[in-house]
């Protein structure tokens, strides 16, 4: 009796707090510092590769170098827009109908989920593997039959081709995500409240109807989570790209991360490398930004 | 570089295979002395050096090996295998950190130039002048390919370990088809001369048209097209083999006058591509590895290849076409005989906790019965008198590695070099991906490599 009483004082007296600091310790040492660092270094000539370029402090001269002299930086960090803003559309239009589907349609859920659900568990770099091997131009599966289909020259292959090899590394991601977007939709559509559905059907409300004015306004928060979480995803995609093309051919597949990764790993020009990593930081930032905003906008409106 | 080089190796070969017989009767005369490698030994006795190397046939063999060395010293020896840009980082990191974790290191001497400006090597003179630890027969001076070992482990005029392997590429072609009568009859008939080893460009590119046959899945040659090292490697031997270069420079360490587009260059760029369609359709996302199992595979006719994968596609074990092929020196342009070369070097790091067990490793792996052994079993030796070896001549390699080291050319080991080699990489994909012309890919190299290297290295050909 005394004892809780006791407990609860220490708790009122603010002690509470307290209990987190683990988890802000953990934060501190592992994500803040390294981010300060990176920041530091940014201002830097650091290089592993250079004598004399031991840390000393260039000013702003990294990111002038970044604005001004970089191309092929701008020209990935275009690359990295095309292929995050298809790939995030076409994986949200593809597994919001797979979730409508399975929510209208399919009794046998389970099942078919788990099924769904694969490519998921997968690691990327298995992914990037499989699709490497599906894809190859002289055993590959997929090429085998693309080519008996009369889809594919007997001299082109999907990944050595200039023009395809985008495209086509977006289609793998499209396979390896869209069922996270399906799992997502699908929990959100079933946490939704019957009553306005069952009053619009009452109304005489088209499905049409039910669907634009019911099911995508209560769906707002999922919609924007969905796109936030799979929008950051693709902006950092390194692993499977990296392994299916390396970047190429050319520059035509060199996500931003993949120039990053050249940069600091390739020329060891840390300082430099570490304002690229920054932009990406500063994207996924801006990108979690209106994100955040969305979702909060959406909740305002449903107050009214 | 091109001139001054090639004459070089060639001089120092017929010298150092002459000297070299006689150089080792007379050290093994003077063997008979006090120094052995258990008393050299003794003092580092339980101790355990690690290396890393990139994993390949070479280091395969030095890991079967290394048990003799652990048996007569007490010492262990680890080694870690990697891929090879996994090698070269991990090495990266470890030096930069100034741990010491590696007590010697296995490189690609185009790495030389930054080790050095940085100081993270020990020279070998210490250890070569220390009397307990150098073995009085094991004369480097006198045994190795003096060029190779120049531009393999020299920096600056100084040395810093001797040569792990001697990297070259050659020509790999498939002999039994070049046989076939009735390919001979058919290529005879359509290009109106025999068909035979291709000693100039011409005849390889007829070649490799004449067997590319998509619906086979057969294709005349397999050009390591992907964004990586391997591309800037064989287009070198299409650079040097039309006359070009990437620098005017006298050794590896100095920089000189860009001529990276040079029309001998960009001639021999277009020709490159003109290569693309006799490849399989990925050719462009292939490196090393992907053309070797081409070959293995017996799907292609002829490739530019390296010699220590030669091995492998003569392995029975592993290759459908051992004992089918047959190897030569690269056909020959405006450049005359020639090849590149790249040596992956013994280096002891300045942090290395125990440099001299280190170098008694490395003085034992370079003594001719080791350099014999890992040779035989995939190794690429700089020791003229291992070529020598009744054993090593059955090889069916062995006169195409010979004839390739004799001749190679060295290239840029300056801190740059390798921010240079992904200048050249990054350009040379987009030219084969068919966003730049060869000129105007080579131009912006040549930008690129001048905005790099400054003063030193001014532009010698202007940039359209």
């Amino acid at each position: 009796m005394n004892l809780s009483r006791w407990g609860s004082g220490i708790l009122d007296r603010g002690v509470g707090p307290l209990f987190l600091v683990p988890a802000l310790l953990l934060l501190v040492v592992l994500l803040v510092g390294p981010f300060l660092y990176m920041v530091g270094v940014s201002f830097t000539d650091l290089s592993f590769a250079l004598p004399g370029h031991d840390g000393n402090f260039v000013g702003f001269e990294n990111y002038r170098r970044l604005m001004r002299e970089d191309p092929v930086f701008w020209q990935s960090f275009g690359t990295t827009l095309v292929f995050v803003s298809g790939v995030v559309s076409v994986e949200f239009g593809l597994g919001f109908a797979l979730a409508l589907l399975l929510f209208h349609h399919v009794q046998r859920r389970r099942f078919v989920l788990t099924l769904l659900l694969i490519p998921m568990m997968l690691a990327p770099v298995a992914v990037g593997l499989m699709w490497k091997l599906m894809l190859h131009g002289e055993f590959g599966m997929l090429t085998h039959y693309l080519r008996e289909l009369g889809l594919l020259g007997p001299q082109t292959a999907l990944l050595g081709n200039h023009d395809l090899v985008l495209p086509t590394v977006m289609l793998v991601d499209v396979w390896e995500w869209t069922p996270f977007v399906t799992l997502v939709f699908l929990a959100g559509l079933l946490s939704l409240p019957r009553e306005p559905f069952e009053a619009a059907v009452m109304d005489g409300a088209r499905p049409w109807q039910v669907f634009r004015d019911i099911t995508v306004p209560l769906l707002r928060p999922i919609i924007a989570l969905v796109l936030l979480l799979r929008g950051i995803d693709a902006f950092k995609e390194f692993d499977k790209v990296f392994i299916l093309t390396g970047g190429g051919p050319g520059t035509a597949t060199e996500l931003i991360s993949i120039y990053a990764w050249r940069v600091n790993f390739r020329n060891w020009d840390l300082g430099y490398g570490a304002v690229c990593a920054f932009m990406v930081y500063l994207v996924v930032l801006i990108l979690c930004a209106v994100s955040y905003k969305a979702i909060y906008w959406t909740e305002g409106r449903a107050v009214k | 570089m091109t001139e001054h080089t090639k004459s070089r190796f060639g001089k120092l070969l017929r010298l150092s295979a002459a000297v070299g017989s006689v150089s080792l009767t007379l050290a093994y005369a003077a063997e008979a002395g006090a120094w052995s490698l258990e008393e050299a030994a003794a003092p580092y006795k339980g101790t355990t050096i690690r290396t890393i190397g990139e994993s390949l046939p070479p280091l395969e063999a030095m890991d079967k090996l290394k048990h003799k060395f652990e048996e007569r010293t007490g010492i262990t020896v680890v080694i870690e295998q990697y891929e090879h840009s996994e090698a070269v980082n991990k090495v990266m990191l470890d030096l930069n950190s100034k741990r010491g974790r590696y007590d010697f290191i296995l490189q690609p001497h185009r790495e030389l130039g930054r080790f050095v400006a940085n100081g993270h090597l020990t020279p070998i003179e210490r250890f070569m002048n220390d009397p307990k630890l150098r073995d009085p027969a094991f004369k480097p001076e006198e045994v190795l390919y003096q060029g190779l070992w120049k531009e393999i482990s020299w920096y600056e005029g100084k040395a810093y370990g001797f040569p792990f392997t001697a990297l070259t590429m050659y020509l790999w072609y498939r002999k039994d088809l070049l046989e076939d009568p009735k390919e001979r009859a058919g290529f005879k008939a359509k290009y109106g001369y025999d068909m035979q080893v291709p000693a100039t460009w011409d005849q390889y590119r007829d070649l490799a048209a004449w067997f590319t046959r998509p619906e086979k899945g057969f294709y005349g040659t397999a050009i390591q097209g992907k964004r990586h090292e391997a591309l800037w490697y064989e287009w070198l031997n299409f650079l040097y083999s039309f006359g070009g270069d990437m620098m005017e420079a006298k050794s590896g360490s100095e920089c000189g006058p860009i001529i990276v587009n040079s029309p001998e260059a960009v001639e021999s760029l277009d020709y490159y591509k003109g290569l693309v369609k006799y490849s399989p359709s990925d050719t462009l996302n292939y490196f090393w590895d992907d053309v070797m199992v081409a070959m293995q595979q017996g799907k292609a006719f002829e490739m530019i290849m390296w010699n220590d994968a030669t091995y492998a596609v003569e392995d029975p074990s592993q290759s459908t076409v051992s004992g089918k092929m047959g190897f030569d020196l690269i056909p020959q342009g405006k450049g005359g005989k020639v090849g590149q070369v790249e040596g992956w070097t013994y280096l002891i790091p300045a942090y290395a906790k125990n440099k001299e067990a280190a170098y008694l490793f490395i003085q034992w792996m370079m003594a001719f019965d080791q350099q014999l052994e890992q040779h035989m079993n995939g190794g690429a030796s700089s020791r003229p008198d291992v070529y020598a070896a009744p054993d090593v001549q059955k090889i069916t390699y062995s006169k195409a590695s010979m004839d390739t080291n004799a001749v190679a050319i060295a290239k840029p080991t300056i801190p740059e070099s390798p921010e240079l080699t992904e200048i050249l990489v990054l350009e040379l994909s987009n030219v084969l991906a068919g966003k730049k012309t060869s000129q105007e890919g080579l131009d912006d190299a040549a930008l690129a490599m001048n905005k790099l290297l400054g003063d030193c290295a001014p532009l010698k050909f202007p940039v359209k």
